[in-house]
């Protein structure tokens, strides 16, 4: 299958003048798995349709391997599409739905049936054809949605949120399924998703939306390791997340004075001198005994107590809170041989963490 | 749905409302059906003996069968005619996303709530006005209107229910508006299709008050016929030949239900 590259150019998108998609322009490279992330109504939807040719944008354009697509109707465009729901046609059997796409296509009857027939051993369903959609599982029922997709050999391939019907275990184990496939065959897809997990499992490129506009691009590291904004520390994973003047700087870092009891030290240089924000993640924070080593005066050291302590299995959640007020979530990862959890509520710590955990958010 | 759900007074209350019901609906027509067998010259009731004359007296009736053949071609014109512009208008309805689609709706149905004898009346004049002598012509453009507010309530109802994501996926496979709509849309909406030309098919056949307006001595529909012959002389020919009528209309309904699951679009 041919690879293509997709290009939005400044797309546009307005409904009775709310703009739900504002001036988009973004580059998917050939073969590449990119997942548009936000919360409903971020205009990600209405992104995927403009690509797909069922919206049509109000300024803007989709290219697909430089050629302008824009005015090219759906049905022209060759993109292979799956929906949340599976959309698949409920009169006809999986055979049937399947050859659909090669039909419209004029293709002929023994060709469309020696291509239904490896679609279907492709999507491991070569027993099922003879079926009708409402006799097969909801993970048997999206795969025939590949199958048909598939069949078509798409420009592109276009997934609506497409295992969000499916019951946790198996939308994880359709995640790496649809991923394998998808390198394999080296098709360009562009899948849109709230779920901020499915994207990090799922693509080579996540693109943070919101409010119709791009928050930031970038490979799921840059994305968890380097959020360009508040928006995208709070909504990918969690964050520590505070708020504080420059105190000292020199060639490449900064000293940042968050309260009286906590300062931390970054690398990297803050463009103003005023307010910044700075984020860390909650695993990058290391939980000491109080009286070890004092934090008093150190950077990115800060005594506290322990609030709270959730369990989760393979993780502790443990919410601390320093004699300034500020409130710190770390996780930690629970040892095996470990019996009970290693600090309770009430109890005097010092939590600690390294620069390069210490983010500088460019936008609050 | 098991019998333990439907006992105790409950039951029978149920029972015994649902029976009174079924024999109110019904008695008319089992009385009518009765009396077209009496072996008397007028209708009586209980009917005396047993016969079937007037069957065959109806059956020769060159009036009565000129009046089916003209009901019959009448009504498949109007079903054909409500189902061209009743569907198309019902899919805008639900898919259009254009000003007005309330107030369009609306007016759409409004046939089904102002009276058919005004409507009836006021399509004799604008026909007149418009010089259309032809009384087959008005008759079916009379009953068109008359009868495409049903064609698009029931397809209206039907295709509310069609995942619109189903067209979506069509068309990213491949398939254009027209070929959509052929090949999915209309599969999915058949019932409410199919209920839809049934009830323009049987209102057509049985609708007196527009019909009164537009026929005329030539062209007489079954209706007419009828209250003409219940006036002249009410002898149980008249039974017989709403009896025919009865049973066409069950057959037709036993059909549809055969063939694309009437029951289901009517419940919808």
């Amino acid at each position: 299958m041919k690879s293509s590259e997709v290009r939005l150019d400044r797309l546009c998108k307005e409904y009775n003048r709310t703009v739900a998609v504002d001036d988009v322009s973004l580059t998917i490279e050939p073969g590449h798995m990119v997942a548009l992330l936000g919360p409903s109504g971020c205009g990600k939807t209405t992104c995927l349709r403009m690509i797909a040719g069922l919206i049509r944008p109000t300024s803007g354009d989709v290219f697909v391997n430089d050629k302008k697509m824009t005015d090219v109707p759906v049905h022209r465009r060759n993109v292979g599409m799956l929906f949340q729901n599976y959309a698949l046609f409920p009169h006809l059997t999986v055979e049937e739905n399947i050859a659909f796409g090669l039909e419209m296509r004029g293709i002929a009857k023994a060709e469309a049936a020696r291509k239904v027939a490896a679609a279907l051993s492709l999507v491991q369903l070569s027993n099922f054809g003879k079926r009708y959609p409402a006799q097969l599982s909801g993970g048997q029922q999206q795969r025939v949605a590949l199958g048909r997709a598939l069949v078509i050999e798409p420009a592109m391939l276009l997934l609506d949120e497409p295992l969000g019907a499916l019951d946790k275990g198996l939308r994880e184990s359709m995640q790496v399924e649809l991923r394998a496939l998808q390198r394999r065959l080296g098709l360009t897809t562009i899948m849109v998703t709230h779920d901020q997990d499915e994207a990090l499992t799922m693509a080579d490129k996540i693109v943070v939306m919101r409010d119709g506009k791009l928050e930031q691009v970038g490979s799921a590291t840059e994305i968890y390791q380097r959020p360009a904004s508040k928006f995208v520390a709070q909504f990918i994973g969690a964050s520590n997340l505070f708020e504080g003047k420059v105190e000292a700087r020199n060639g490449n870092g900064a000293v940042i004075r968050v309260s009286e009891h906590l300062k931390l030290e970054v690398d990297q240089v803050p463009a103003s001198a005023a307010d910044v924000m700075v984020s860390i993640r909650p695993e990058a924070i290391i939980v000491e005994q109080a009286g070890e080593r004092s934090a008093a005066e150190q950077p990115n050291a800060v005594a506290a107590r322990i609030d709270q302590v959730v369990y989760r299995g393979f993780v502790s959640h443990y919410y601390l809170k320093t004699a300034s007020g500020e409130q710190l979530i770390v996780f930690e990862q629970n040892q095996s041989q470990q019996s009970g959890l290693r600090y309770a509520v009430g109890q005097d710590v010092v939590a600690r963490w390294t620069t390069p955990s210490n983010h500088l958010i460019a936008r609050h | 749905m098991t019998d333990e759900h439907f006992s105790g007074v409950g039951a029978f209350i149920l029972y015994a409302v649902t029976t009174a019901m079924m024999i109110f609906i019904m008695a008319p027509l089992l009385l009518v059906m009765a009396v077209s067998v009496s072996d008397s010259y007028f209708v009586t009731f209980p009917p005396q003996g047993f016969t079937l004359k007037w069957y065959a007296k109806v059956l020769q009736d060159r009036d009565f069968l000129e009046a089916m053949r003209l009901s019959i071609l009448l009504a498949l014109g109007t079903t054909a005619g409500s189902l061209l512009l009743g569907v198309p208008a019902a899919f805008a309805l639900v898919r259009g996303n254009f000003f007005g689609v309330a107030a369009i709706k609306g007016f759409l149905l409004s046939p089904l709530i102002f009276p058919a004898l005004v409507t009836g009346l006021a399509l004799l004049q604008v026909l007149a006005k418009l010089g259309s002598q032809d009384a087959r012509l008005n008759l079916l453009i009379g009953h068109v209107v008359v009868t495409s507010p049903y064609v698009i309530r029931t397809v209206v109802t039907s295709l509310q229910l069609v995942d619109e994501n189903l067209e979506d996926a069509a068309r990213t496979l491949g398939a254009n508006r027209l070929t959509t709509f052929w090949r999915v849309t209309l599969p999915q909406i058949a019932s409410g299709v199919a209920a839809g030309g049934l009830f323009a098919f049987m209102v057509s056949f049985d609708n007196y008050p527009v019909t009164m307006w537009l026929a005329n001595s030539e062209y007489s529909p079954v209706p007419l016929v009828l209250m003409r012959q219940l006036v002249n002389v009410f002898d149980p020919s008249v039974p017989a030949m709403s009896t025919i009528i009865i049973l066409m209309a069950m057959v037709g309904v036993l059909v549809l239900e055969k063939l694309v699951g009437l029951r289901r679009a009517l419940a919808a």
